[in-house]
């Protein structure tokens, strides 16, 4: 493990900030649509993975995030990398709102009801309310980006954004990891009860998570709205959180298997196109398949420096 | 005064398929405590099989004894597909932690769902006719014979599953597994036939509701079930998940609630209505209206 982190992480960062110059413009969007829904995945990571919350919405907070740029950009005029504060904020605070009244429901009740915002957002912005979401439609030609004045048009700069916005990231989840709340979030998921007991307040870590893995999707979807230039209804139906979900608990919460996890949903369907039609008839096999054979996830996480033998095999999250 | 006795006709109809759909959710959950994601598909494609059970075997007739084979013919196919589900999709996860089995049973929704497709098409389909255009005008209000069909069938099959529940050994053994599955395995009960016997039951009842929705809505598509299925599930929660009974009401106020909210305020916003009902509800009740208060076991 120490020698993967040692040599993998590296060789996988300069890769990464090399790529946009050896693919062409097609495979640099696919690139950069690997790096958002990524950060998407991790950012539901936080609230299912490392904190056991079982919310099947995080496609709202994506959505949120891309709608405020969209709207900011398109009706007031704003620069694209000036909505970030904005869509960053209002996710969050969403996500603290809405998490507050149902964060002590059991599981699959926190599921439903997650599912349930998700459906209602899509609702929301497909009827139009307040006359600014642009209905079906959606919102289009958006600005491209800009930076102290100047025109960045071309896709590398985009792919430079959400690649920055990705190690903001993984560095916000490497730090949460190290703090005082990422252990709450770890003691609370895998015995709540048992974390009470020691101190720990369960209901304002969970409110936390639901922040700020609401906050980090919003910027998510920034770099979304900026890639496409336009927003509409259907890139954040539910359908899609129950991917990332699925990414989540197939992967094993843990940063490889989620990267892992968003390459096989989301760039080896445009590598196999032929297969278009096939694509979630297999991806449901391989889910039924991969939680048979590995229930806890392709690369399960581990916490902290615990030896291994002092680990019991626990079935967390149940 | 008309638009309430049309909508309350037009709610019941809805809310008893809401109810049969739910039956299939509420069982599974009480005994396995899973949600059956795949329940919804399933739905969906009892009404494909409808469909070609209707014109490769059929012949495209349409007398009485005709629709009663398509009606137990797809009910049989789709409880041999949810023996087969369960067989190999949940068993082997039973002792798994929760959420890989829910990662499962959205696997499993993503295959029927897009198996649905491949064998059918991603086009709509239109529903056969099976029962003739009838309608009665009660002073303003129109029932059609569909309606009454089925709203009758529907409290005839929940009459029938209730008493089966309530009064067999079988339905004791359905009982005493929803409350502790060791428990009942050391009375003598073979749960695994217990999980089988709700599989063929739920995906029987959830075959007839799909048939109803195809003869209701007459245009079917692939991807319905997630929408129907999710209304169900809704219900059965509205009612106390776990709990038959309450299953059935949950649909019937569900299908009561949509078509008011249709008829009153406008049906672009059913869906967002009828989240936050659910919401509500699992705010100020989460056990449902005739769940108990059980403690969270820990």
């Amino acid at each position: 493990m120490k020698t993967i982190e040692r040599y993998a992480v590296p060789i996988f960062l300069v890769v990464m900030a090399l790529l946009p110059h050896l693919l062409d413009s097609r495979w640099q969007a696919v690139a950069i649509t690997f790096l958002i829904f990524s950060v998407v995945a991790l950012s539901q990571d936080i609230i299912l993975g490392k904190s056991g919350m079982f919310n099947m919405g995080q496609a709202l907070f994506f959505g949120m995030g891309a709608y405020i740029t969209a709207i900011l950009n398109s009706q007031f005029g704003w620069p694209l990398l000036a909505t970030i504060p904005l869509a960053i904020l209002v996710p969050a605070l969403f996500g603290i709102l809405l998490a507050g009244p149902i964060v002590h429901l059991r599981g699959d009740y926190l599921l439903v009801v997650t599912i349930g915002f998700n459906i209602v957002f899509v609702q929301v912005v497909q009827n139009n309310l307040g006359g600014v979401t642009g209905g079906p439609n959606g919102i289009f030609g958006l600005d491209a980006l800009s930076l102290f004045g100047r025109q960045l048009t071309s896709q590398v700069s985009v792919y430079y954004f959400a690649f920055a916005v990705l190690l903001l990231t993984l560095w916000i989840m490497r730090n949460l990891e190290k703090s005082k709340a990422g252990r709450a979030l770890h003691y609370l998921r895998e015995d709540q009860l048992a974390a009470e007991s020691i101190g720990i307040n369960t209901r304002i870590y969970k409110i936390f998570a639901f922040g700020l893995g609401a906050g980090i999707a919003g910027l998510a979807g920034t770099v979304y709205a900026t890639q496409y230039a336009a927003v509409s209804p259907e890139a954040f139906e539910f359908i899609q959180s129950v991917l990332f979900f699925s990414i989540v608990l197939v992967g094993g919460s843990s940063v490889p298997g989620i990267l892992i996890g968003v390459f096989v949903m989301f760039v080896l369907p445009e590598i196999f196109r032929e297969f278009a039609t096939w694509r979630f008839f297999i991806f449901g096999f391989a889910m039924i398949l991969a939680m048979i054979l590995r229930p806890r996830g392709i690369w399960p996480a581990t916490f902290g420096k615990i030896p291994k033998f002092l680990i019991k095999e626990t079935n967390h999250g149940a | 005064m008309d638009i309430f006795l049309q909508q309350l006709a037009n709610g019941l109809t809805i809310g008893s398929m809401f109810a049969l759909v739910a039956l299939g959710y509420t069982m599974v959950y009480g005994v396995m405590r899973l949600i059956n994601f795949a329940h919804g598909d399933m739905v969906a494609a009892s009404a494909f099989v409808g469909l070609t059970i209707y014109t490769q075997v059929m012949g495209q007739a349409t007398s009485l004894v005709a629709v009663i084979v398509i009606f137990l013919l797809s009910a049989l196919v789709m409880a041999v597909v949810g023996v087969i589900l369960e067989r190999l999709a949940y068993r082997p996860l039973r002792e798994a932690p929760r959420l890989s089995a829910v990662v499962s049973a959205l696997g499993a929704s993503l295959v029927i769902q897009n198996g649905i497709m491949l064998i059918w098409g991603p086009r709509m389909r239109i529903f056969p006719e099976l029962v003739p255009q009838v309608y009665w005008d009660l002073g303003g209000v129109v029932i059609s014979l569909i309606q009454v069909i089925i709203l009758v069938l529907s409290l005839v099959l929940m009459v029938a599953l209730y008493l089966f529940v309530e009064k067999t050994r079988m339905g004791a053994a359905i009982r005493a597994s929803s409350i502790d599955q060791d428990a009942a395995r050391l009375m003598g009960i073979n749960v695994n036939n217990v999980i089988a016997l709700i599989f063929i039951i739920g995906s029987s009842l959830g075959a007839v509701g799909g048939l109803f929705i195809g003869l209701y809505y007459r245009g079917i598509t692939f991807n319905m079930g997630w929408q129907y299925g999710l209304y169900a599930f809704i219900a059965a929660i509205l009612g106390g998940i776990g709990n038959i009974p309450g299953a059935m009401l949950g649909g019937m106020l569900l299908g009561l609630f949509n078509a008011f909210i249709a008829g009153y305020v406008s049906s672009t916003w059913a869906d967002a209505f009828t989240f936050i009902l659910l919401i509500l509800i699992l705010i100020v009740r989460p056990t449902g209206i005739l769940g108990e208060r059980v403690a969270e076991k820990v």
